[in-house]
């Protein structure tokens, strides 16, 4: 196995990968307590005239696939509960997931209840993609009127003149920040920047796995309030939401993630087999 | 027909890339120069549709004037919109880089751009910091309602003996052997060595995510969109 080629290796992990996927296996996601406190908190949410929440959905494709689950959940969340919000993005590569993802969520809870309807302008927004990091963050902060500074939605719109935006003028009417991104210095621009007067909305932030360990440093010291954990916390909050509402339909992420475990299971025993010739002649050695 | 296309077009580029993992080849090499090309080009296309045209050049060019059909104005050019002029003007001094005789402009215009960033940054830094290294000061007995919390004790006492040790092992403005080459030394080192541990198995697991999402495509719509293909039923 040592001296197995890397193809073969790179074939193992594709059929690991592969086979669940085609398989229709589904494993239970395993529970997270931050993100179960992040479905609490849009749970414990409630719709008010001029409170919104915001959904800064900051990943392009080559973070699609942990982000993208978890921006499916909290949105599926955040519609099931009424809270109105809008989504924007500061990666010009995710402009496309902002008109997407809203979209077929609430396309498949109409489905799923078609005597519902969720609707553009009332239930939420799409500011679309922004420039300007933390210089854009910090004025929407110190924004008077939100509605004025950003104008125009990504349709056009007199943002104004929404049926979701009346009533809402500082980031003190943002009941709650949802912010997913794999990208740390896009993430520390609303942990820094984000907050007027020292007051700052709930922060939920839905990370990639590589930062998460990062992301629980944020958790510590309080200045996050929820963390989804990649893609096993997005399928995790999506077991959540099925038992909070049994005819939902399936979403991705328990898909994703029975697959994500069985490759990290397979990758554990290349290691061991991998290890194995190593381990058993050095101690044939020195037993010699 | 263009959402077909697409996902046809992902799954090719898809393959291209994987065609790496056999070996080094001309095909893998263009789609990733076109795929960095797509890259570089998004930002600019995306910063002059959705934010220098609609925020400055039309409002300042007088594009957001309406008239009522009679001719008469609805909405009247708003002349403070010219005071746009002035950052516009001073930003393209950046452009003068590429001039041997100008090129001193553009230093003004880093040099505004380095001292905000680190006003910023510096800004940034506390609003960060200062919550972390409040929080980083944790009680290593710690009580509930019903006594002693053993497991956020020990909790406790681990964060906080990690966190001593790992700082005393890049104290380097003191000498002291017994500090950098003694036992609290090699503590340190295995408390890196199991965080670095910690942040490599969540980078393979990230890794792997992509796999996933990408095989998830190939093998759901992209094999769908090839079998319509072939069977002639798109």
């Amino acid at each position: 196995m040592a001296n197995a080629g890397r193809r073969i290796v790179y074939l193992v992990i594709f059929l690991a990968v592969l086979l669940p996927l085609v398989g229709g296996i589904r494993l239970p996601a395993a529970p997270l307590k931050a993100a179960t406190e992040s479905f609490h908190l849009v749970e414990k949410l409630q719709k008010k005239k001029g409170r919104i929440a915001l959904v800064a959905m900051d990943y392009g494709p080559s973070n699609y696939a942990e982000n993208g689950p978890q921006a499916e959940v909290v949105i599926e969340h955040l519609m099931r509960r009424r809270i109105p919000f809008v989504v924007m993005t500061q990666i010009s590569q995710g402009e496309g997931f902002l008109e997407a993802v809203p979209e077929s969520v609430a396309s498949r809870l109409m489905r799923e209840d078609p005597s519902q309807r969720w609707t553009y302008g009332e239930d939420w927004a799409n500011i679309g993609f922004r420039t300007g990091l933390a210089l854009f963050i910090q004025a929407l902060a110190k924004s008077n009127n939100i509605a004025t500074y950003i104008s125009k939605d990504a349709r056009g719109n007199d943002l104004s003149k929404l049926p979701l935006m009346e009533g809402v003028s500082t980031i003190s009417d943002i009941d709650l920040l949802i912010q997913l991104t794999g990208y740390i210095g896009t993430f520390d621009t609303y942990v820094q920047f984000f907050r007027r007067n020292g007051v700052a909305p709930t922060f939920i932030h839905g990370c990639t796995s590589i930062t998460i360990p990062e992301a629980y440093i944020y958790r510590d010291s309080g200045q996050l309030k929820g963390i989804l954990e990649g893609v096993s916390g997005a399928a995790w909050y999506s077991e959540l939401l099925e038992k909070t509402y049994p005819k939902r339909e399936e979403d991705s992420s328990r898909a994703i993630n029975t697959a994500l475990g069985i490759s990290q299971l397979a990758i554990v025993l290349l290691i061991f087999l991998g290890n194995f010739p190593i381990i058993v002649r050095a101690i044939s050695r020195r037993i010699r | 027909m263009w959402e077909l296309a697409s996902v046809l077009i992902g799954g090719i580029c898809t393959l291209a890339i994987f065609s790496f993992l056999i070996k080094e080849n001309a095909v893998y090499r263009s789609f990733e120069h076109l795929f960095i090309g797509i890259a570089a080009g998004f930002a600019p296309v995306f910063t002059i549709k959705n934010f220098l045209w609609p925020n400055i050049l039309a409002p300042l060019l007088g594009f957001g004037v309406e008239y009522f059909p009679d001719g008469t104005v609805l909405t009247p050019y708003n002349s403070s919109y010219l005071l746009y002029i002035f950052p516009l003007s001073f930003g393209l001094l950046y452009y003068t880089i590429y001039s041997k005789q100008f090129g001193w402009l553009a230093k003004l215009v880093i040099g505004l751009s380095l001292g905000f960033s680190a006003g910023l940054g510096i800004k940034g830094f506390f609003a960060e910091m200062v919550p972390q290294i409040r929080s980083s000061l944790k009680p290593l007995i710690v009580f509930s309602a019903e006594g002693i919390s053993w497991t956020s004790s020990l909790s406790n006492i681990v964060f906080v003996g990690a966190m001593t040790l790992v700082f005393l092992y890049f104290l380097s403005t003191v000498k002291n052997d017994s500090l950098q080459k003694g036992s609290s030394s090699k503590a340190a080192r295995w408390v890196m060595m199991i965080c670095f541990g910690a942040f490599f198995g969540s980078t393979v697991m990230a890794r792997m995510a992509l796999l996933v999402e990408r095989v998830q495509f190939m093998s759901g719509p992209w094999f769908q969109a090839v079998k319509g293909l072939i069977a002639g039923g798109v």
